[in-house]
C-alpha cells in the first residue's frame, strides 16, 4: 500500500481523526508518523504534557497500521500491550515509529517508540500483540 | 465552627469531594472523556464514560478503539492513587499493561474500576478492569499500572481538608 492510501485508510477511523496524526514514512517492516499537539491531547495542564493514554493510543494506532499494511487486515485485533513511560511528553510534536518484530501466522508482535526532539531520548516505548486470524 | 463529624463520615465525604475536584479541575483529554465518578474510596474508584462515536474505529460507531480503554485506565489509576496514596504530591506512570479480553463492541456506557492495591514509599501498584454497562456484558479489558509517587507536605487532599464549605 502506498503512503497516501494508508493515510486515507487511517482517516476513515474516527478515533484516528481524533488523534490527528500523519503517516510520514512506510516500508515493509516499519512505519513512521507524527502528531501535532492539540488542547484535547493534554493530560497535565500545568506542564501542557500529553495524557499518557494519548501517547499510548498514538503508539497503538501506528502499531495497528503496521499490521494493517503488512497483512491487509482492515482492523487488526489487539491482544495486549505494555507501555513503558520514560520521560514526560511535553508540548510540541510527538513522533512514533512502529517496527514489526514478529511475523507469525496467527499473531504479530510490534515494537513502538515515541519521541519528541531527539530520537535518542524516547518519551515512551510500547509492545503490542495482535491476532491475525 | 464546623460541626464535628465522625471520622468515617468525614473521610468518605472528603474522598467524594476530592474525587469531584480532581474531575472538575481536569482539562484537555480528561474533559473529552466526560467522566462521571460513581465510587470514590480508598480501596477503589469507579468511573463511567459515556459512549462517544469519536472514540470508535468504524464510521458506524459500533466499536471502541483499544487506545481509549488504555487512556481511561490511566486516568482511573490516577484518581485511585490520588485518593489512596497518603501525602501524595505528584505521580508519574512507570508502565501500563493492558489485556484486551474481547472486542469493545457496544454503544453502552463504559465502566471502569481501579484500585491502588499496594503502596510503598515510592511506588503505587494498581489494577483495573473495564466493562460495558449492559446486562451480561463480559469484561473487555484488564490492566495493571505501576506509578512512581512523590510524597510531601503539599498534598492536595490536605488542602481540601482545611477548606471550609463553599470555598
Amino acid at each position: 500500500m502506498t503512503l497516501d492510501k494508508l493515510q486515507a485508510q487511517c482517516d476513515r477511523v474516527p478515533f484516528f481523526r481524533f488523534l490527528g496524526f500523519e503517516i510520514t514514512d512506510v516500508d515493509d517492516d516499519c512505519i513512521h508518523a507524527r502528531m501535532e499537539q492539540s488542547a484535547r491531547h493534554v493530560g497535565n495542564p500545568v506542564l501542557k504534557a500529553y495524557h499518557g493514554g494519548i501517547t499510548a493510543s498514538f503508539m497503538e494506532a501506528i502499531a495497528s497500521t503496521a499490521v494493517s499494511h503488512n497483512w491487509e487486515i482492515l482492523r487488526p485485533k489487539p491482544i495486549n500491550l505494555t507501555v513503558d513511560y520514560l520521560r514526560p511528553a511535553l508540548a510540541g510534536t510527538l513522533f512514533v515509529r512502529a517496527d514489526i518484530s514478529k511475523k507469525g501466522r496467527r499473531m504479530s508482535s510490534i515494537e513502538t517508540v515515541a519521541w519528541q526532539k531527539d530520537p535518542a531520548k524516547p518519551v515512551a516505548k510500547g509492545l503490542f500483540h495482535f491476532l491475525l486470524v | 465552627m464546623v460541626k464535628k463529624q465522625t471520622k468515617n463520615e468525614n473521610s468518605s465525604k472528603l474522598l467524594a469531594r476530592a474525587a469531584e475536584v480532581w474531575n472538575e479541575r481536569a482539562l484537555g483529554f480528561i474533559t473529552e472523556m466526560n467522566l462521571q465518578i460513581e465510587r470514590s474510596a480508598l480501596d477503589g474508584v469507579q468511573l463511567r464514560m459515556p459512549y462517544n462515536p469519536e472514540f470508535c474505529v468504524d464510521e458506524e460507531g459500533t466499536m471502541l478503539h483499544g487506545g481509549i480503554l488504555t487512556a481511561l485506565l490511566d486516568s482511573a489509576f490516577g484518581l485511585a492513587n490520588f485518593l489512596a496514596v497518603e501525602d501524595l504530591e505528584s505521580m508519574a506512570t512507570i508502565d501500563l499493561r493492558v489485556e484486551y479480553l474481547g472486542p469493545a463492541q457496544s454503544r453502552a456506557d463504559i465502566l471502569v474500576f481501579t484500585e491502588c492495591y499496594r503502596q510503598t514509599q515510592h511506588v503505587a501498584f494498581n489494577s483495573g478492569r473495564i466493562w460495558f454497562d449492559t446486562n451480561g456484558q463480559p469484561e473487555v479489558a484488564r490492566a495493571m499500572g505501576t506509578f512512581s509517587v512523590t510524597r510531601g507536605t503539599n498534598s492536595l487532599l490536605d488542602k481540601l481538608n482545611t477548606m471550609g464549605p463553599g470555598q
